[in-house]
């Protein structure tokens, strides 16, 4: 992290707050714990669950339209997977194996035939697909405001919520929320001083597990085409993040309309390319209410 | 160092079919809590009671309170979930495939339930032919701080992913199981209680593009 400087300095000696700050650490390891791949699973599924509810609502109102894209996904992934330059989202090795499963089970399609569909759907039902991206983004936004009050009831000495601005809450978001909730910190925080933000995650988390499965891939597709066939699909999954950056500033006295929000695509070092998802994320934040009162005395 | 000890304990696991009831017990009660101590990364559990709290909240409110299909959409994400954790869960304790549902309920409780949520279900209620026991969730860290609406206590199973998540993972490992949940403390129960039925093993069946 590049920042030094903590949000707390002055009052307190280095040794003092050195020993709080351990202290601090010691009782969030005393805290009760679950298994961090399952938190992990249960956040990315929020994608998919967010399609299930979007289509279980339309299924009354557009019967026909939808009726018949569910039943191809479901009954007939083969066919699914046909369809033109296929590039499915692949959770690493178990998917193909869960895939011939579910046919037994028939209890929901699997995750990345949704999320395929999903991908499809962006041109075919705009509406449609903005609903579910919304629905992600709402659920994002509550975890936000209530991760704020779990954070807020700490005995972190790094925390000062009366002495905030808005780039102390920056930072606190790139990383306090980010190391509790994605168990790392933000790479790198950039700001002009006015209101705009870019966080840049060089590996969201959430994402690493993903590859794209490339014997469905025709050879004859180049890297390019991949890559962006690739983005289209993770697209969904940034919504989550962006909702919760949203809902940690709508807490801190933000509201919604007042902060934008997006994530982008980056490129990273090639080095730093290998055995995990190819792209960073830089979410671009920017808060356009006339500003900071703090602030603008400067 | 870990490593070494774990795959002596996945040596020692392979031989314990052979195993008396008590002492297969024990020995997985050690064999969980090592791996939750020494190869688990964990989260703050208040952060997940949290995260799932809002999934339950905003499937409240997107279905109108309309319960059973809340039921529904908890089971089928947990589903999801499961039938991949379980690829997580082989390749973390090498465990071997178990002979019966006894040994099964034991890996569930004792190993699989203390890896993922730091908590042991206790066996009970068994049917006479063994093919169907209970589980009773004495702490469920998914409940924590909950507490429902009186109307959501006769219909809504909160904790319903986690039948979801033992669903599609013992499906994964050949085991078509009937999983529900019969009573639940939120809803004024006396007990949590998860009943969980074996209906028949499936054949192996060998995905496609793998040999």
């Amino acid at each position: 992290m590049p920042h030094q400087q903590r949000y707390n300095n002055g009052s307190m000696t280095n040794n003092e707050a050195i020993e709080r700050q351990r202290q601090y650490e010691m009782f969030q390891e005393s805290l009760p714990k679950v298994n961090k791949i399952l938190f992990q699973m249960i956040l990315n599924e929020i994608i998919p669950l967010s399609v299930r509810i979007e289509n279980q609502l339309t299924q009354g109102n557009e019967f026909q339209n939808d009726t018949k894209l569910d039943t191809l996904g479901d009954s007939s992934f083969d066919k699914a997977s046909d369809l033109d330059n296929i590039t499915k989202l692949k959770d690493l090795s178990i998917n193909a194996k869960a895939n011939s499963e579910t046919h037994l089970g028939n209890i929901s399609s699997p995750d990345d035939v949704l999320i395929y569909k999903l991908s499809q759907s962006v041109d075919e039902n705009e509406n449609k697909y903005n609903n579910i991206l919304k629905r992600i983004r709402d659920i994002g936004i509550k975890i936000g405001t209530k991760l704020v009050n779990l954070l807020i009831f700490t005995n972190n000495i790094n925390l000062n919520f009366k002495e905030m601005d808005l780039l102390l809450i920056m930072k606190f978001i790139c990383r306090d929320v980010w190391k509790h909730v994605f168990g790392k910190q933000i790479d790198n925080l950039k700001t002009n001083h006015r209101g705009t933000f870019y966080l840049t995650d060089l590996e969201y988390p959430l994402l690493q597990s993903f590859c794209i499965e490339t014997n469905t891939i025709p050879s004859q597709l180049n890297e390019e085409f991949i890559l962006n066939k690739e983005s289209k699909l993770v697209e969904p999954f940034l919504e989550l993040p962006v909702g919760i950056i949203k809902g940690v500033l709508l807490s801190l006295g933000y509201p919604l309309d007042e902060v934008i929000c997006l994530a982008t695509f980056i490129d990273k070092p090639k080095e730093r390319i290998k055995n995990s998802f190819p792209k960073g994320i830089s979410f671009h934040v920017q808060i356009t209410k006339s500003f900071l009162p703090q602030q603008q005395k400067q | 160092m870990s490593k070494s000890r774990s795959s002596s304990l996945s040596t020692h696991a392979a031989n314990l079919s052979s195993k008396t009831g008590a002492n297969q017990s024990k020995f997985f009660k050690t064999f969980g809590d090592d791996i939750w101590k020494n190869k688990i990364e964990k989260v703050n559990a208040e952060l997940f009671i949290m995260t799932y709290g809002v999934i339950v909240q905003q499937l409240c409110q997107d279905f109108n309170n309309d319960y059973m299909k809340i039921n529904e959409n908890l089971f089928s994400m947990g589903y999801n979930i499961g039938v991949r954790l379980i690829e997580d869960f082989l390749a973390r304790t090498a465990l071997p495939r178990c002979p019966n549902m006894i040994m099964t309920s034991e890996v569930i409780t004792k190993v699989a339930f203390k890896v993922f949520l730091n908590i042991t279900p206790v066996v009970d209620n068994w049917s006479s032919n063994k093919d169907t026991f209970s589980l009773i969730l004495v702490e469920n860290p998914l409940a924590e701080f909950v507490d429902l609406p009186h109307d959501a206590k006769k219909q809504l199973w909160y904790s319903n992913i986690i039948c979801g998540v033992l669903k599609g993972a013992l499906e994964m490992v050949q085991l078509d199981c009937d999983i529900g949940f019969v009573s639940d403390v939120l809803r004024g129960d006396a007990s949590t209680e998860i009943r969980v039925k074996l209906n028949k093993i499936l054949k192996d069946e060998i995905p496609l593009g793998e040999d």
